[in-house]
């Protein structure tokens, strides 16, 4: 080593360290590379000061360094060896340049002496990789080359050096477990090393990124569970490291929470809901670390987007519940199916009984205090789907809450289509919760309600603008209609008298019901008012229901004029006929609608023949 | 519609003896891969030699002494009309400039004085169009504005000066007028000069920020927006037919900022390394994993006809089959661009 002050060295390469850090858009807008390529060349003289590298590969076999060498290269290392003696830490303080240098070249874009030098950093290092001195540079080099082999799109290269330092890190826990040295502590004097507290900060947030690469590789590897998982555990050791924003964290949450949704994992989306909760409710109190993003005078506005975007998730949460208890219990005709229900009863107890190692095994936020308060919300939730009216109205009155406050922050004017996705949310919970409800007339003032809701929508939208909500909102009210129409003829069945007053209502709803579905298909007509010929894709399952429907509607208006009467089915049956004869020329639509095309083929044979006898009858009278 | 201009070697690039490996022939651009090309063996492997890409329209734009260069006019012939034609029927239109810093996009929607872009002739064409339609006086109304989008903010770049820092703006949604810009200044034109005035102002304006913050102009997004309205007859009813033109100058492709690296996450299987990607990560996460529903229809059978005059059982929930909606919610990342010209 050449005679050159220990000072000197460290200088250096502080300095190198500083030129690194510059930010590229601080450089010369034609050379942005110019701080870096600096630094490298501080990093080369400190490494020519250095001497050469120590020779050890003498008692190693040829193995090759990168992963494709099996179990060796990243494999667990049998015990413990310090860096001891003076040949030993010159190999350790080159692995520390060795690592910079390998960054260095990544950052300007030059993977392969990028590659070269982080791998050399490795074969240096390796005998003493679970040493206290060593762990903390060895993992972020492995770290370092998992990113670069994404780059490459060469993501299993990048799984195995990621799943290394996971191991890694795990391994030195359990069997050695002091906070490790911070690689930057080499080249400082001895007075300004590091206290254990910090150095424990710094390793442990090396491995918190450890995890967060490989949530994101499991996501490119279609391992969505898993890379959920990862997610999870991230958003956890933010909490538990004090590394977190609270508006941000509890987004994330939130988010990750429609990803259990959407794998009906509820146990686990009410989880990160209420965490998301309680978090959130922190803000102002905890302030903004390094990795947050910076949202000057944007912060109360923000705060309450990001409020109104908690609660849209709870929505979901409260909405997919009841709608996949829905499912399960549900009869072919769409009613509650008793049977169905019982055995859901008896499957509660077993549900219970499990929830206690489910919740075992999930990953759970936070400790003590925090665990407390989370507990507390979640108790105010079932995530266990709802099995009667009761626990249907609690989901709904909570997800109607989370709709107010939706609302707050959404309103129409600003926010147009989150605003209506959340009436549309608010509409569905109603006729969700209709379904448990046992009661006609109760039933009927449910959707009666929708319907108050989505109509104003539609006065005020310009068309132009809001074509697909518009015709989702037309639909919607239609069925809405079509439904109550439906149950008042089952109240009027029941009595053995419908009055005229009751007749008079279910002609109304009707009507009704065939304006906004005529609505609907309004819509699809061309600038020229001209139905298309051929329906789009998008539209085409909506547009022949509805065309099914109006004919069904026109079936059923009720009326005692003979001619009226023939009118009303000589439309119905245009509009059956119309069903037909599309799906004879379009084939890919006959399969959209199997089954109302085959009650379609029927009304278009019994029909002509009902209405020969209707006029037989006429004629007589 | 997509279109492909090749520019002429820049002065740096002649001193420097690169040579052009573009080739266009017809609506193909091929690029020849130099380093396949040297190899001794003539055979098996021209594949990769040249690459070749399809495209609507390709330019030559090279040498103008070239018989197959495509000026500025010609470019203006093929996409400028089509923008006008669409505009007079009252489709609004979005035309993006793409590529790195000093391929050429400025040139080709701006152009200089002595030889004009896109945008200029297109300004030109709308108000020829107005003299030549124009039996009523006001009966085409022209109005620009001018904004920049810059780390996701959004800036008025034809905003009178009276503040000394730019201030953002914000983008809203509105039940009549779909997404605008809250508080970006709409200015009326009357003739050429004072578009291509207000063109200049912008410019202006964009680079004098940049040099403020340190920043290239190259690293935002501006949008220059003509709002033109045609007073129609519909139903012999007379009545305002309303349109837009976006014309959209993106960031040079290079340069996007490092803090936003959401292009790099969902190209290739690039790593974020900034724990600031979490939330977009559990976003894609969420994203992927949803389900489209049909409308609260959960299963596909329904009530059957019946017959009119006997009162049927009720039909529950039948199919629903409305246009789809989401099962979850994830919460708002798009970009401001995109949001922006969600409409055209």
């Amino acid at each position: 080593m050449a005679n050159v002050p220990w000072a000197e060295v460290c200088e250096k390469f502080q300095a190198a360290l500083t030129l690194s850090r510059v930010e590229l858009q601080k450089n010369p807008e034609k050379e942005p590379y110019k701080s870096k390529y600096s630094a490298r060349a501080l990093l080369e003289e400190v490494k020519a000061l250095l001497g050469p590298a120590p020779e050890d590969e003498d008692e190693r076999p040829e193995a090759e360094d990168g992963p494709g060498a099996g179990d060796h290269a990243l494999g667990l290392p049998a015990e413990v060896v310090e860096p001891e003696g003076p040949v030993a830490q010159r190999a350790v303080r080159l692995a520390v340049i060795e690592f910079h240098l390998g960054v260095n070249h990544i950052d300007t874009e030059e993977l392969s002496a990028g590659e070269e030098h982080l791998v050399k950093c490795l074969r240096l290092l390796r005998r003493y990789r679970l040493s206290h001195d060593c762990i903390s540079l060895y993992i972020q080099a492995q770290n370092n080359l998992g990113i670069l082999w994404s780059e490459r799109e060469e993501i299993e290269t990048a799984q195995a050096y990621l799943e290394s330092s996971e191991a890694l890190y795990t391994q030195y826990m359990k069997e050695v477990g002091c906070p490790p040295l911070d690689p930057t502590e080499r080249f400082l004097p001895e007075e300004e090393k590091l206290t254990e507290q910090e150095r424990s900060k710094r390793f442990e947030k090396v491995y918190t990124h450890n995890l967060y690469y490989l949530a994101q590789v499991y996501q490119h590897l279609e391992m969505f569970e898993k890379a959920a998982h990862y997610c999870h555990s991230t958003l956890k050791r933010q909490l538990e490291h004090n590394a977190y924003h609270p508006i941000e964290w509890a987004i994330n949450a939130a988010t990750l929470s429609q990803f259990y949704i959407n794998k009906l994992c509820f146990m686990e989306a009410r989880h990160c809901l209420s965490a998301a909760n309680v978090i959130f409710g922190q803000t102002g109190k905890i302030s903004a670390t390094e990795d947050t993003p910076e949202a000057e005078g944007e912060v109360p506005e923000l705060y309450h987007q990001r409020k109104g975007e908690i609660a849209r998730c709870w929505i979901k949460y409260c909405l997919t519940l009841m709608q996949n208890a829905q499912l399960s219990m549900q009869d072919n005709i769409g009613e509650l199916d008793l049977d169905k229900q019982s055995e859901l009863r008896a499957l509660r107890k077993k549900e219970l009984d499990e929830e206690e190692s489910i919740r075992k095994k999930a990953v759970q936020f936070g400790t003590g205090e925090l665990c407390d308060a989370i507990s507390a919300v979640e108790e105010k939730v079932s995530y266990l789907r709802p099995l009667d009216f009761e626990e249907a109205r609690e989901l709904f009155l909570l997800g109607q809450h989370y709709v107010f406050e939706a609302k707050e922050f959404f309103q129409i004017d600003g926010y147009v289509t989150d605003h209506i996705e959340v009436v549309q949310d608010h509409s569905a919970l109603f006729k969700v919760l209709a379904f448990f409800e046992t009661d006609m007339e109760r039933r009927c003032k449910m959707h009666k309600r929708r319907i108050a809701m989505l109509e104003p929508l539609t006065v005020d939208l310009n068309p132009q603008y809001y074509l697909l909500v518009n015709r989702q909102i037309q639909f919607e009210i239609a069925h809405a209609y079509y439904d109550m129409m439906d149950l008042k003829v089952a109240i009027a069945d029941r009595l053995r008298d419908p009055d005229s007053h009751i007749v008079k209502k279910i002609n109304n709803l009707n009507k009704s019901a065939l304006k906004y579905y005529q609505l609907f298909l309004d819509s699809l007509r061309d600038p020229n008012k001209v139905f298309p010929e051929h329906i789009g894709e998008d539209v085409l399952r909506p547009a022949m229901l509805a065309k099914f429907r109006v004919a069904r509607l026109y079936g059923k208006i009720i009326t005692a004029d003979p001619k009226k009467e023939l009118e009303n089915l000589a439309t119905s049956l245009e509009h059956y006929k119309f069903i037909v004869d599309y799906c004879e020329k379009h084939p890919e639509a006959a399969q959209e609608i199997e089954v109302e095309l085959e009650l379609s083929k029927e009304m278009v044979s019994l029909l002509p023949t009902k209405m020969e006898r209707f006029r037989t009858k006429m004629a007589l009278t | 519609r997509v279109a492909v201009r090749v520019r002429p070697l820049s002065k740096r690039e002649t001193k420097e003896g690169g040579r052009i490996i573009v080739e266009v022939d017809g609506k193909v651009a091929k690029i020849r891969n130099l380093k396949v090309d040297s190899r001794p063996d003539g055979f098996g492997d021209s594949r990769e030699k040249v690459m070749a890409f399809g495209f609507d329209y390709c330019y030559w734009s090279v040498n103008p002494e070239d018989p197959q260069y495509a000026s500025q006019d010609v470019v203006f012939q093929d996409l400028g009309m089509e923008v006008l034609s669409g505009v007079a029927k009252g489709y609004n239109i979005c035309l993006f400039a793409y590529g790195q810093t000093g391929s050429g996009k400025t040139y080709t929607m701006l152009g200089p004085p002595a030889s004009v872009g896109l945008t200029p002739r297109i300004c030109e064409g709308l108000f020829i169009r107005e003299k030549d339609c124009a039996s009523l006086p006001s009966s085409c109304r022209i109005k620009v504005s001018f904004l920049e989008i810059y780390n996701e903010r959004v800036r008025d770049l034809l905003k009178q000066s009276g503040q000394k820092k730019p201030y953002t703006l914000r983008v809203r949604e509105h039940p009549e007028m779909g997404p605008y810009v809250q508080g970006l200044s709409q200015h009326v034109v009357t003739n050429y000069k004072q578009v291509i005035q207000l063109l200049e102002e912008g410019i202006a304006n964009r680079i004098t920020a940049a040099t403020h913050v340190h920043e290239a102009s190259s690293r935002s997004h501006a949008i220059f927006t003509i709002h033109y309205t045609q007073a129609i007859l519909e139903n012999n009813l007379p009545s305002e037919m309303a349109s837009k033109i976006n014309l959209v100058d993106l960031a040079g492709s290079e340069r996007a900022d490092p803090s936003y690296c959401k292009d790099r996450i969902t190209e290739g299987a690039n790593i974020n390394k900034s724990l600031v990607t979490l939330g977009i990560v559990i976003s894609t996460l969420a994203q992927n994993s949803q389900v489209f529903s049909s409308c609260q229809s959960l299963n596909s059978s329904v009530s059957n006809g019946g017959d009119s005059g006997i009162l049927s059982s009720p039909s529950g929930t039948s199919s629903g089959g409305a246009p789809s909606r989401r099962q979850s919610y994830i919460p708002y990342r798009d970009s401001v661009l995109t949001w922006l010209l969600k409409d055209s």
